[in-house]
């Protein structure tokens, strides 16, 4: 039954007791004892209302601290989440599936239209302690299940914290934003050039009240794009170092236009030295995924016929974003140097390779929300009964990957060149054009069309059918959710 | 590049990261009735830190009853210190959670306890019940506020201060047992702190009188004004001394030991004892307990050592399950 809310009811006792009251003054003249006694009769009364009332406030104090001190379960646009009562302890439970249509228009490519998983991935992060986290991300997709991202952190203070583990190698912008949010459902030929993840040891921190973050990595090393294996190799016995600042100065001025500006400068540097069943080089991609760069190689591995990663090698990538309103834009620049060679003794083919790419990809949402390098969050959901719609976004993107022409030198002697002419090119030059529709903030459906010109060697002849028997030219279309 | 060059630079990075000056987080778990003291010492300890080292100290204020205070701490609260309202509170850091060492009232100026207070009564403008002693509060129709003893340290003081002195004036713990019971009998509600037994007195009205501190009384006066309250000072009181205690375990984890106990050494400082004073604590320093002296009513204290035989034992007697709380408010 609902009670009367106390001011109504010390109200009606008062009212009631005033009306017996001054019945009683009618039938007959109260004498001042009756009045006193009456008084003292409504004091008690109402001193028993304010307890019940108080008591009553105590009960649901105590029920609300009770509730407080529960551990909480937190579901929400797809995520769970499993928290300690405090905070300190948590279990969150997040995944991403990416399902892919892909169409190519070039002469090439035909047969490699497909329907395509191309990510399915549960992601389990948590804390414990208040200042350890953990991540473990097994990807599904693909021909067997991996491990990407396992990882423990430890927070000493935001200027210094410690990450153990497999994670992404602090160097490429566009490999660093998480996969979901990128403007692109595929990451630009650049990142061909960035190495990804990899096992090892990282420092890293927020400085000058986070406007400048800076990661040091120490890891077994993995060269232009790749991704070590979980129990990576490290033949060389040496470890590569990475390091990465960045800054973001204008990011606690909440009123300034450069508010969203970010830029910075990351660089890796190790030493890498192959064998012939294990080369620790890795082939390059176009938008399309198709392999347009690749070491030569042989199913019969000896150091005659597969180049291999012969020394030191580094990479230098200078940075920057810059996100204001609706619109954003991504820029990175990365050179590197390797040390690759094929043959041995007299016809040994050793050379310095400097390759070198960009990446200028930019966004607009047209319904207005903010760009971020978090992604967008639509205002609204699709629900064509509510007439909403989500959020819509155009991307561009112009990227360029450039191999160093020595890679196709062949030498005097017998010696033979790092890479085929014929099964790679020197250069792309990609153009991509897309739409992005955010039906929800977890919910994702991104067309895109690219166009990837391939410049080859003087003289090069790829075989009709070949991936660079014709510029490439691919529509991906692909259905994400990401929670 | 090379192990040893590499561990070089990141040390030299971590050197440069933590060569400039600190932002510092305390928190400081209290009990009910110290909010106000803190916010003003704790502004007064960050300007003195900042000034000696350059860091920023905030600190972070936890109140509740001080029971209930102490178990959150062993439950896990991360406090760098705690500030209860009895050494029977913090003991249990030590006994149950190992968090501070044994002798940890020892470390700092009379016994860890760097303010006293007592014990005193708040009654309404003109003293309707005619409340003058601890014998008015047995009497029937007498409605009397005090805050849990289970989960409040004030409450504990309040209970062992009605018991020593109906002992004195009865002759035995079975009178003295007797006469707790019948103030009991005359307790409404039971809140779980001292604080909250002030606003259920001051703000929703109940009750004939409220066994308080000394300083929540003083307090309820200068806030609620004159005009609707008065303090009576019984004959005799209990000697309350709130101690402090660096929480050892915690705030090492957190690399606050040395600004934790900075904090609580601070609080014997003559400034930090003129707040002490300014908040209606008795300071323990002659010089501020003689510039407050004229604020407080003259009472016989007594301590909880010569009547009881220290807290372990009064907790043990009183308190902890079946005593003789339990004994009288379950038979209620």
């Amino acid at each position: 039954m609902r009670t009367l809310p106390f001011a109504v009811r010390s109200a009606l006792v008062t009212t009631l007791t005033a009306v017996g009251l001054t019945a009683s003054l009618q039938a007959q003249p109260a004498s001042a004892d009756d009045i006193n006694a009456l008084r003292e009769q409504i004091r008690l009364l109402d001193q028993k209302l304010r307890v019940l009332e108080r008591n009553q406030e105590l009960k649901e104090e105590t029920a609300a601290a009770a509730a407080k001190a529960q551990p909480k379960i937190t579901v929400g646009d797809g995520r769970v989440e499993l928290a300690s009562a405090d905070g300190a302890n948590s279990l969150r439970l997040r995944g991403l599936v990416q399902g892919d249509a892909r169409f190519f228009f070039d002469k090439a490519n035909a047969a490699q239209d497909q329907f395509l998983l191309r990510r399915a991935r549960l992601i389990f992060e948590g804390k414990f302690a208040d200042r350890f986290n953990y991540v473990v991300q097994p990807e599904f997709a693909g021909s067997s299940v991996s491990i990407l991202d396992a990882n423990v952190g430890f927070t000493v203070t935001p200027s210094l914290s410690l990450l153990v583990g497999r994670f992404k190698t602090p160097v490429g912008l566009e490999q660093l934003q998480s996969d979901p949010v990128a403007f692109f459902n595929e990451r630009s030929v650049a990142t061909n050039l960035a190495p990804n993840r990899d096992v090892g040891a990282q420092i890293n921190g927020l400085l000058a009240d986070k406007r400048l973050g800076y990661q040091v990595a120490l890891t077994n090393g993995v060269i232009d794009g790749g991704n070590s294996p979980a129990d990576s190799t490290n033949l060389e016995g040496d470890f590569t170092v990475s390091g990465r600042l960045f800054a973001t100065p204008f990011v606690n001025d909440k009123d300034s236009a450069l508010k969203g500006l970010g830029f910075g400068i990351a660089a890796a540097a190790g030493n890498y030295d192959g064998t012939a069943s294990s080369p620790l080089l890795n082939a390059y991609r176009t938008d399309g995924q198709q392999t347009f760069f690749r070491y030569k190689s042989n199913s019969t591995p000896t150091l005659a016929n597969t180049a291999v990663a012969a020394g030191a090698s580094y990479v230098v990538s200078p940075q920057a974003y810059f996100y204001s309103g609706p619109a954003g834009v991504l820029a990175e620049y990365f050179a590197t140097s390797s040390e690759v060679s094929i043959g041995s003794g007299a016809t040994r083919n050793a050379r310095t390779l400097k390759n070198s790419a960009y990446n200028l990809s930019a966004g607009y949402v047209l319904t207005g929300e903010d760009a971020g390098f978090r992604g967008v969050t639509p205002k609204t959901n699709f629900n064509p009964s509510a007439g909403t719609w989500g959020a819509f976004e155009v991307v561009a993107r112009l990227a360029y990957l450039d191999i160093d022409n020595d890679a196709f030198l062949v030498p005097a002697g017998g010696a033979i060149s790092l890479a085929d002419p014929g099964a790679s090119a020197t250069a792309v030059t990609t153009y991509g054009l897309g739409l992005n529709w955010y039906l929800s903030r977890s919910v994702r459906v991104g067309v895109n069309l690219f166009q990837n010109d391939f410049k080859l060697a003087p003289g090069a002849a790829p075989a009709a059918g070949t991936v660079l028997s014709d510029d490439e030219t691919a529509l991906i279309t692909r259905f994400q959710v990401s929670f | 590049m090379k192990l040893k060059s590499l561990l070089s630079a990141l040390l030299a990075v971590v050197a440069v990261s933590g060569a400039a000056a600190k932002d510092i987080e305390l928190l400081n778990v209290s009990y009910d009735p110290t909010r106000e003291l803190y916010v003003e010492y704790n502004a007064a300890f960050a300007k003195y830190w900042k000034a000696k080292t350059g860091d920023t100290v905030t600190v972070k204020q936890s109140h509740g009853g001080s029971g209930k205070q102490a178990r959150s701490v062993i439950d896990g609260l991360r406090a760098d210190v705690v500030t209860l309202a009895l050494s029977g509170d913090i003991d249990p850091l030590h006994q149950v959670a190992r968090l501070i060492p044994a002798d940890w009232q020892a470390r700092l100026p009379n016994n860890s306890a760097p303010y006293t207070s007592t014990i005193v009564f708040l009654v309404r403008k003109g003293n309707p019940k005619q409340i003058k002693d601890w014998d008015d509060l047995a009497k029937p129709g007498v409605s009397v506020i005090t805050p849990n003893p289970k989960t409040s340290g004030g409450a504990r003081w309040n209970y062992l201060a009605a018991w020593e002195f109906a002992k004195r004036k009865y002759g035995s713990d079975d009178q003295a047992k007797d006469f707790v019971a019948k103030v009991y009998r005359n307790v409404p509600v039971l809140d779980s702190g001292a604080r909250g037994s002030t606003t259920t007195f001051v703000q929703r009205g109940i009750g004939d009188v409220f066994i308080s501190w000394e300083n929540e009384a003083y307090l309820a006066i200068k806030e609620f004004g004159a005009d609707k309250f008065e303090l009576v000072t019984p004959a005799l009181s209990i000697l309350a001394e709130p101690p402090v205690s660096v929480v050892d375990k915690v705030a090492k984890k957190k690399g606050t030991a040395e600004v934790a106990k900075a904090y609580l050494e601070y609080l014997y400082s003559e400034e930090a004892q003129d707040i002490i004073g300014k908040n209606f604590y008795r300071p323990t320093d002659p010089k501020a307990a003689a510039k407050y002296a004229g604020q407080f009513s003259k009472l016989e204290l007594f301590t909880i050592a010569d009547a009881f035989g220290g807290w372990a034992k009064a907790q043990k007697v009183h308190f902890d399950d079946g005593g003789t709380f339990d004994q009288i408010y379950l038979k209620k």
